[in-house]
């Protein structure tokens, strides 16, 4: 355990040495979250009420806006990608650490680093916005507790896809293709681009298959209440279910892919 | 001109050597597309209207921003490409060159897979325009095009005036792509739906009002004036002071030595 603890550590430390990636990352997150509530402003002017409460809806947009750095599936791991690429991925096989969790504590300890140098300034900011741009207070202790809780299992759970994903990499050696059609996939099927109630009926079903809904989706609704607390505990177990199903099944697709790994270069 | 059609013709022949890669990189770019275009859709199955404007209405000005800008994304990669252009020292060897600057760094590189989206935006304009059942003029046809047409050049002029930001620096660049990306996002919705600030912001400072609001109410038959339908040629200005910038940037040009 603490092999992968101080993996994280070091790429945690790092990745807080790029300052100026993470203040002009902090400009991006502002100015989308500026256009998207914006837009929904424009959308609710009509009134209604449909699924979510456009206070709700803002707080969803700020949250998802200051932890984007971890939360969002589009994540890369330069690093990871050469090794497969330039065949220095022989040198991961020499180690008698498994791939799988090697990876994600890698993986883990960049976008951690990533996300605290970047989510601060947005909460507080957004915070004392005026009344139409605000994120909004936790509707109660417990939904805020709950959603700390189910928070960091969204962080687990997101961090274990992301190295899955990165695992199917070893096989078709192209971050764009195949991977970058289960990332597109996942990204709507998260909620983060739409929150899943604006979704039509149907696919907010199809949406409950997936794991990807309890990345971010789920915590960021019980935040602002718009999933009750007693809902909310149910989902916990299904999170927990999930991280286990992509755990195993990321150990034993690293194990098979490994066995006939291409070594690429020289 | 010719000069850039061979490299275009070498580019698409080396892109055609992997073909499996590219046929799937081509379907990822498809779903990656239709996912912004989902949004859109989604919403309005919840909502019937965004300020007066309807889903239709909303996904041809969609479709005409994505236009101009994949079809510069696959015709002008170079451009967009420029950071990498100066970091490795590749800019000295075309400047070494006795033709013109512009036309070369377009030739470097151009994106074949970004044809899907293209591709996309198009069927998207030819749907909403189906559905949305104009009673069309000859003049309407005519304010279409030169959307379609003013869309390509303002992303065009942004593309140049992205490339020159790293004749200055090649640090930052997420802001330059936050200013290339940013704007682009505000665009694909009507403006009028935001507020007076950023309406004016993008009527006076980067244009895209001209490309896809302003004609668009002549289109959609809500503004009479004639000066609405020809409103997208302003965007032909715009292109003076891109052009300009990026030439005088050029000539500052300190070699990284690489």
């Amino acid at each position: 355990m603490s092999f992968y603890k101080s993996f994280i550590k070091l790429k945690f430390i790092a990745g807080l040495q790029y300052r100026f990636a993470a203040i002009a990352g902090i400009c991006t997150q502002f100015f989308f979250g500026f256009i998207y509530i914006m837009v929904y402003n424009a959308f609710y002017e009509n009134g209604g009420y449909n699924g979510i409460s456009i206070e709700s809806l803002i707080s969803y947009i700020w949250l998802n806006q200051a932890f984007f750095s971890i939360v969002n599936l589009y994540y890369k791991d330069k690093e990871i990608i050469n090794t497969i690429k330039n065949g220095n991925i022989s040198y991961e096989l020499t180690r008698p650490k498994n791939v799988f969790f090697m990876w994600y504590a890698k993986i883990l300890g960049t976008r951690l680093s990533n996300v605290v140098t970047r989510f601060l300034p947005i909460i507080l900011v957004s915070l004392i916005l005026p009344k139409n741009y605000r994120l909004g207070m936790p509707s109660s202790l417990e939904s805020f507790i709950l959603f700390i809780i189910t928070f960091i299992l969204g962080i687990i759970l997101v961090n274990l896809i992301t190295t899955f994903y990165h695992v199917i990499m070893m096989k078709t050696l192209d971050e764009r293709g195949v991977v970058g059609i289960f990332i597109t996939i996942g990204d709507i099927l998260s909620g983060l681009a739409v929150p899943l109630p604006l979704f039509p009926k149907f696919l907010q079903k199809v949406a409950n298959l997936f794991p990807f809904r309890y990345i971010g989706d789920l915590p960021f609704r019980i935040y602002s209440g718009n999933i009750s607390v007693t809902d909310g505990l149910k989902s916990i177990l299904i999170q927990i279910l999930w991280i286990i199903v992509i755990a195993i099944l990321g150990y034993i697709l690293s194990k098979k892919i490994l066995k006939k790994v291409v070594v690429n270069g020289g | 001109m010719r000069l850039y059609f061979k490299a275009f013709k070498l580019n698409i022949r080396s892109f055609m050597q992997y073909k499996a890669s590219f046929i799937l990189s081509f379907i990822s770019q498809l779903i990656t597309v239709f996912s912004y275009y989902f949004i859109i859709i989604a919403l309005f199955t919840k909502f019937d209207n965004i300020k007066g404007f309807t889903l239709y209405e909303v996904l041809l000005c969609f479709g005409i921003i994505q236009f101009g800008f994949s079809f510069n994304e696959l015709f002008a990669r170079g451009l967009d490409q420029f950071d990498r252009l100066i970091i490795d020292g590749g800019f000295d060897r075309l400047l070494l060159r006795p033709k013109n600057i512009i036309i070369q760094v377009l030739s470097t590189d151009s994106d074949l897979t970004k044809s899907a989206r293209l591709l996309e935006s198009f069927v998207i304009i030819i749907i909403s325009l189906i559905k949305l059942n104009l009673s069309w003029t000859f003049l309407k046809a005519l304010t279409l095009i030169l959307m379609l047409i003013s869309s390509c050049i303002i992303f065009f002029g942004i593309f140049l005036i992205s490339a020159s930001y790293c004749f200055f620096t090649i640090q930052g660049l997420e802001f330059r792509n936050l200013l290339a990306d940013g704007g682009k996002h505000i665009a694909q919705y009507p403006i009028g739906i935001f507020k007076k600030g950023i309406l004016y912001f993008f009527t006076f400072i980067i244009p895209y009002g001209f490309v896809n609001y302003y004609p668009l109410l002549y289109l959609l038959g809500r503004k009479d004036n004639m000066l609405y339908a020809f409103s997208p040629l302003v965007v032909l200005i715009y292109l003076v002071p891109c052009f300009s910038l990026f030439y005088k940037a050029c000539k500052r040009y300190a070699s990284t030595g690489s």
